[in-house]
């Protein structure tokens, strides 16, 4: 096991309240292997993520559980610590919209090299030529380490972030949307890239996405957030023919497919406030099969098919 | 609107925009009723017109720095009286009286002494009326001080005849040779003491009648109570005076002290109060409107008009206000509307860039488009739809260029390019400067106007500072 | 049916400045023919850059066209400039981001009396019947509770359903709608797409609806236009062109969508390489040569396809056919 991380909560300090962003989710990611955390927007998949790089904002009123890398607990450790050993080194990350964040008027491959110039002290020579090899690694020649952003396409930008995610060597990548501003054949390309990542290094990763169908192109083990919950985690076997959790139903049928004649569906009303959700099961007012129990009582954690599903109908 | 209501609670939550409000408060009560007090030709019917303040004492510290001192100083004393206190007849004609009477109770000699009636009426061609002046002093001895003939009417002018209606007769003792021959006659008869007007004068008239002698003919101020007396002699028993004024100049003047040339500086720096406010919100309403305006115009229409107003903006931002504005008070001559016209013209380019840039963003919100796509009309769009986006940001900028406007007005006029027919804080501060106030220890005349300067322009400060929450949605404390 | 827009050989050109002196032309509709009838929904389909979001515009006089002819139900609107006020009324448009295209100091009310007022509905009773039942068409109910909120109080279903009821109140003959649901979450993408849809079959309204999702377009259009860089690649009913896509381009947009399955992470997607060139100085001969994978040498880079029906009402622009 790499990576488990269990009873994880992050709770964000705000005027009307405490808005629990992430309400006691745990999983475990094994070697080699791709989780894909997915859900609607402000489910608490971002927050997750930046939970586990402790990529946290100044307002957090609540942060505990334990997140273990190889037997070590991460939370404990000193802000210093994190930065020196764990973050870039062992978990990286692709935040969402990084590919915009890059520095106008730096150039591209000083800007991937930053992390081997910071935490290995190589110079910058040094430094580059790893750039390059990572750069071909990712599908971009090398002459694009001298070249400055606006000078790249979307794709290309977008391929820069993961090389300057691989840098370090990590053996977790976490990666938040990495495809959601692009075009759909970029994002076929960038999809290509990712699986051959994971072939060639055998590096696991978290997908973070709201998109299923795209999450399936890599994904092993899928974990469905809602309301700040992880409501059922299992296999891309399991999970996408046959989900359990009527949310997760519910999730997949909203798809429009291409390839098939199914109708699409949708959830009546919207997610809830993170500040006070519904008692009990916080799909409850959403939910078709909804029983009294599950206004009352927040349902535990029910091992089916390998996974878990938190829900009354299978208890 | 719910949108001023929540804007509005949110500016009241601090304190600071409340002490901001009540400032503003004190400013327009005070404003109002200097208007409504104070004439509005005050400048130049009273504060430039140095007649006026003649008998003012001239530098005269406030009056409440007596509480301060141990040794009261002398406070100005202005006495009158406009009726007869008594008449008998004398000789087929007839004495009228005029008397006034003052408690002198401070160890103090007057600065100097005027004498002044106004409104001698008469009615006998062939006998015009004598006015004698008299002191009685406290000690029962009796002085004359002076005597006023009138000239007989050789015109055809029919009665009665009246003199000093238009400019009342204004004697001043002080210095005066006829009473300094009095006071040589006075001290031989009361004291035995030769003493020549030459003597008297360098004494001083003020001393003489107030003082007591002592020893080696030093004068000590006799506290007491002091009679004046104006006596008509006249032909006709309607001959009178209009009024009968004593004037003793004093040391210590009402509430905010005197300048140089004995003006009230309260009066003046009353006047200041409105004329702070004009200036503060005039200039800013009108750079604001005719700033955001433009820059709306200019963002939204765009292309050659937007090229034009933005060039425009840039060449006034570029022109060097100060000597253009002398340029100007030389031809024109220091004027409050120059000013306004100024400060106006010289500032609304600033806002126009700005809310220029502001719209070209809202411009790219898509309901503006949105709006276009339904047919409204470019005004109304700019109107409805792009006032709103600026419209906080607009109002802050008009109220924390108010104070810049009450600095600037200030500024100019302490370089002598203030209006020259009304009193403002800055053209007292730069008459006091001009005339070594601050070498002199004058505090009165220079710290009062600097202190209201500060205070108008912190009124506006802590105005925009209440408002920075409204208009910067990150420092709301809603939501 | 009556052809509610027919757009002959639209061109829509823009100058952008680079530089002081230096002026160039971006060709982002590039002469583009097409016809809409009433009660009729075709899907223009393309990534960034394809120009589909300026032909919308265009199509409704938001953006004047270089050349080319509208014909708004029956009339030619090419080229009139004051009295545009009825086309305004007849024609609407749909955005992507129900957060930015509704005004956040106006409430709902007031967002959709606008339109009203513009167009001299005077009585105050007869806007409000009006904004109610609308409100209440898009399922914004009841009415009451919502026409006094402001747009932030909402989420994004909701407000793109008032941004429909904007669209609706006019009663238009017409609607782009671009990108209507793409900023909207997965899991109420399909409730905002059948509402727009049965309100489309409702008043019978012809709309074209922009896209970048073909997947969505399936659901919700009759025929489907792809465009690639200023041009229409292909044209047909929408089943047909997805079941049989003749271009290249088609047919890697569709492959480029997967539908949910585990198996997917065993294949690699075929790709597409390379990017969109840019709309400045797009490729010679077909547009798409240098991206794809059946070029012809020598003919493809030369020569411009031209449309042409190769099945039943099915066009495509390709030297394969």
């Amino acid at each position: 096991m790499l990576l488990e991380v269990s009873n994880l909560r992050l709770y964000f300090k705000t005027l009307r309240g405490d808005v629990k962003a992430v309400d006691g989710v745990s999983f475990s990611l094994d070697k080699g292997k791709t989780l894909g955390i997915v859900g609607e927007s402000g489910c608490g998949k971002s927050s997750t993520a930046n939970a586990i790089v402790r990529n946290l904002p100044r307002n957090v009123s609540r942060y505990e559980g334990r997140i273990c890398l190889e037997d070590m607990d991460l939370i404990p450790l000193s802000e210093d610590e994190f930065r020196s050993k764990i973050r870039w080194r062992r978990i990286s990350m692709v935040f969402q919209g990084a590919m915009n964040s890059l520095n106008p008027v730096l150039k591209v491959g000083f800007q991937v090299a930053e992390p081997l110039i910071i935490h290995k002290g190589l110079s910058r020579g040094e430094a580059l030529k790893i750039v390059e090899e990572l750069f071909r690694l990712v599908g971009l020649s090398s002459e694009i380490v001298n070249r400055y952003p606006h000078e790249l396409s979307g794709g290309m930008k977008q391929r820069a972030i993961i090389a300057m995610a691989l840098t370090l060597n990590p053996d977790i990548l976490i990666l938040d949307e990495p495809t959601s501003a692009l075009d759909v054949s970029i994002q076929a390309q960038i999809m290509n890239l990712l699986k051959n990542l994971k072939r060639k290094l055998g590096i696991s990763m978290i997908f973070i996405t709201h998109d299923i169908a795209l999450a399936s192109d890599i994904c092993d083990e899928f974990g469905v957030m809602y309301a700040g919950e992880l409501v059922e985690l299992g296999s891309a076997e399991k999970i996408l023919p046959s989900p359990k959790h009527p949310y997760t139903q519910k999730l997949l049928s909203s798809i429009p497919r291409l390839h098939s004649d199914k109708t699409p569906e949708f959830i009546p009303g919207a997610p809830p406030d993170l500040v006070a959700p519904p008692s009990g099961c916080r799909f409850h007012p959403r939910c078709p099969y909804v029983m009294d129990k599950c206004s009352r009582e927040n349902p535990p954690n029910t091992l089916v098919n390998g996974g878990f599903v938190k829900c009354w109908l299978y208890k | 609107m719910s949108f001023i209501r929540e804007s509005f609670s949110e500016f009241w939550a601090s304190n600071i925009s409340k002490i901001g409000i009540l400032f503003l408060a004190i400013l327009v009560a005070v404003s109002i009723y200097t208007v409504t007090t104070l004439p509005l030709d005050f400048g130049v019917r009273y504060w430039y017109n140095p007649v006026y303040w003649v008998d003012y004492p001239k530098s005269a510290q406030p009056e409440w720095i007596n509480i301060f001192l141990s040794e009261k100083l002398m406070s100005h004393v202005e006495l009158s009286i406009s009726k007869a206190s008594g008449i008998k007849p004398y000789n087929n004609r007839f004495i009228k009286y005029y008397n006034v009477s003052y408690n002198h109770e401070c160890n103090q000699f007057p600065k100097f002494i005027t004498l002044r009636i106004s409104d001698l009426l008469f009615y006998r061609r062939d006998s015009p009326p004598i006015v004698r002046f008299y002191v009685t002093r406290p000690d029962g001895r009796t002085i004359e001080l002076y005597t006023l003939a009138i000239e007989t009417i050789s015109s055809n002018a029919t009665p009665p005849f009246r003199y000093f209606s238009m400019e009342p007769k204004r004697i001043l003792l002080s210095g005066d040779i006829y009473l300094a021959r009095s006071l040589v006659s006075f001290l031989y008869r009361e004291f035995n003491i030769s003493l020549g007007t030459s003597g008297v004068l360098e004494v001083g008239s003020e001393k003489i009648i107030f003082g007591s002698i002592g020893g080696d003919n030093t004068f000590t101020p006799l506290i007491g109570r002091y009679v004046f007396s104006a006596v008509l002699i006249c032909s006709d028993v309607n001959d009178g005076i209009g009024m009968f004024n004593v004037v003793l100049g004093g040391y210590v003047y009402g509430l905010m002290g005197t300048d140089v040339l004995g003006r009230d500086l309260f009066q003046g720096l009353l006047f200041g109060f409105p004329i702070a406010l004009i200036i503060g919100v005039g200039v800013s309403l009108l750079t604001t409107f005719i700033g955001a305006g433009l820059g709306i115009v200019s963002g939204y229409i765009g292309g050659r008009v937007d090229d034009f107003i933005q060039r425009f903006a840039d060449t006034i931002n570029n022109i060097p206000l100060l000597p253009l504005l002398i340029l100007l008070s030389f031809i024109f001559g220091g004027r409050l509307w120059l000013i306004i016209f100024v400060l106006v013209f010289f500032n609304w380019p600033s806002l126009t860039i700005i809310v220029r840039s502001m719209v070209l963003s809202a411009k790219a919100s898509q309901f503006i488009e949105a709006a276009v796509a339904i047919g409204a009309s470019r005004l109304r769009i700019m109107v409805k739809h792009i006032f709103p986006q600026v419209a906080p940001f607009v109002f802050a900028q008009m109220i924390f260029f108010t104070p810049y406007a009450i600095l600037a007005e200030s500024a100019l006029s302490f370089l002598g390019l203030g209006d020259v027919t009304m009193p403002t804080w800055g053209q007292i501060l730069e008459y006091g400067f001009k005339n070594g106030a601050v070498f002199l220890g004058y505090w009165w005349w220079i710290l009062p106007p600097g202190l209201f300067i500060v205070y108008s322009a912190v009124t506006f400060v802590f105005i925009a500072l209440g408002m920075e929450p409204v208009v910067n949605p990150r420092l709301r404390r809603w939501k | 049916m009556e052809p509610i827009l027919e757009l002959i050989d639209i061109k829509t050109y823009f100058s952008v400045r680079k530089g002081l002196f230096k002026t160039l032309t971006v060709k982002a509709v590039d002469g583009i023919s097409m016809t809409i009838s009433r009660g009729e929904v075709v899907a223009v389909v393309g990534e960034s850059g394809s120009g589909k979001t300026t032909l919308g515009r265009t199509a409704i006089k938001l953006i004047e066209p270089t050349s080319g002819k509208i014909v708004f139900k029956g009339s030619d609107i090419t080229n009139i400039k004051g009295d545009i006020k009825w086309i305004r009324k007849e024609a609407q448009i749909i955005f992507q981001d129900p957060f930015s295209s509704l005004n956040p100091y106006m409430t709902i009310k007031q967002i959709l009396e606008e339109p009203l007022i513009i167009h001299g509905v005077e009585d105050v009773s007869e806007r409000e019947e009006i904004i109610l039942r609308a409100l209440n068409n898009v399922r914004l109910s009841p009415p009451e509770d919502f026409i006094l909120k402001f747009p932030h109080m909402l989420s994004g279903g909701q407000r793109q359903r008032v941004c429909i009821a904007r669209a609706l109140v006019l009663n238009p003959s017409f609607i782009v709608a671009d990108e209507p649901v793409s900023m909207i979450d997965a899991s109420s993408r399909a409730e905002i797409l059948l509402l727009f849809r049965e309100l489309q079959e409702k008043y019978s309204i012809g709309m074209m609806y922009i896209t970048h999702d073909i997947a969505t377009a399936k659901y919700f259009s009759h025929n489907i236009s792809v465009m690639y860089l200023g041009k229409i690649v292909e044209y047909g009913p929408t089943k047909e062109v997805l079941k049989n896509p003749f271009h290249p381009y088609t047919a890697t947009l569709i492959n480029a969508i997967p539908d949910p399955d585990p198996e997917n992470r065993f294949r690699e997607r075929s790709i597409v390489p390379g990017e969109p060139p840019s709309p400045i100085n797009p490729p010679t001969g077909c547009r798409f040569h240098p991206r794809c994978p059946q070029i012809i040498d020598g003919k493809c880079s030369l020569s411009e396809p031209i449309s042409r029906e190769v099945d039943l009402k099915h066009f495509v622009a390709c030297h394969l056919y």
